[in-house]
């Protein structure tokens, strides 16, 4: 058979068209199917972005410096603050300058001075 | 009794029915060349319902440039080449799975010779494949393919005749 031929029996082959209600029917389904899978992908991809988004902005914030971490985890051994400390500093100059007995009072600003070391060592600094 | 046209401007303007309407009227063409180019019923219809939803998208920024039949024969002819770009083609017909001649009945024989001409032309340039497609599928004038592939006539008869002479090569016809 000639290649003619077999186109010409190919283009006169028969066939049954099908029904064009279920066809339509299928047709939409299908396209809605397509659609939710679609949204559901690009609703996907917005949200990677927005984790991708907020992990660089977040992690853009952390420092090199090992010393601003330090610091932080530190603070809490901070026992003092500037204005107290320089409270306490005063106090101390007023004690010294108006005692009777001078080491008595030394004493005492030492033992002031390491209590809160004390109180550390034995658990009691918050 | 309203033409695509009007229908397309319809579906434009948020009538749907008049979608399902062109479905309707053109579903028989586009099922009828993708069974001639597939022969599986199944396979036809999942290429003709992909055609239909990419119409769907398609038609609502459609400009009206040339006829919706060539529209769609275009997209049809694209679809079918997609198809074979995904190498089901070779797939679909189990073409390795073919049955010694000598074991061939009558009908069988038929069926195998057509499937050994579509993979023929599977192998074929692809502008000597989209005519001989045209002319096989739908018996299609030159004039019509020249307008879809947008090309001259000459061309479109130069392309078929360099098909055939390399299908009968390939085929030993």
């Amino acid at each position: 058979m000639n290649i003619e031929n077999r186109f010409q029996q190919i283009s006169q082959s028969n066939f049954e068209t099908p029904d064009s209600d279920t066809f339509i029917e299928k047709l939409h389904g299908e396209r809605q199917k397509r659609h939710v899978k679609k949204m559901g992908i690009i609703n996907g991809i917005r949200a990677a972005a927005f984790v991708a988004v907020f992990g660089l902005i977040t992690t853009n914030q952390l420092t090199d410096d090992p010393a601003a971490y330090a610091s932080n985890d530190l603070k809490p051994l901070e026992v003092m603050d500037s204005e107290t400390e320089e409270y306490v500093y005063d106090l101390a100059e007023y004690l010294v300058e108006n005692s009777d007995d001078i080491w008595e009072t030394l004493a005492f600003l030492d033992n002031i001075e390491f209590e809160p070391v004390t109180k550390m060592n034995d658990g009691g600094i918050k | 009794m309203k033409t695509d046209k009007e229908l397309i401007k319809e579906f434009q303007n948020g009538n749907k029915a008049s979608f399902d309407e062109l479905v309707k009227r053109h579903l028989p063409d586009t099922y009828g060349f993708f069974i001639k180019f597939t022969a599986d019923e199944v396979e036809a219809e999942d290429l003709a319902q992909d055609v239909f939803i990419k119409m769907f998208k398609a038609l609502k920024k459609f400009r009206f440039e040339s006829e919706f039949k060539t529209y769609l024969f275009r997209a049809n002819v694209n679809m079918s080449n997609t198809y074979l770009r995904r190498n089901k083609w070779r797939n679909m017909l189990h073409l390795d799975q073919a049955p010694e001649q000598g074991y061939m009945d009558t009908s069988y024989e038929d069926e195998w010779r057509k499937k050994e001409l579509w993979d023929g032309v599977a192998k074929l340039p692809s502008r000597q494949r989209m005519v001989v497609t045209m002319r096989i599928a739908q018996e299609m004038p030159y004039k019509e393919i020249s307008d879809i592939m947008g090309i001259s006539e000459n061309s479109a008869k130069v392309n078929y005749h360099h098909a055939v002479k390399a299908l009968k090569e390939k085929l030993q016809d």
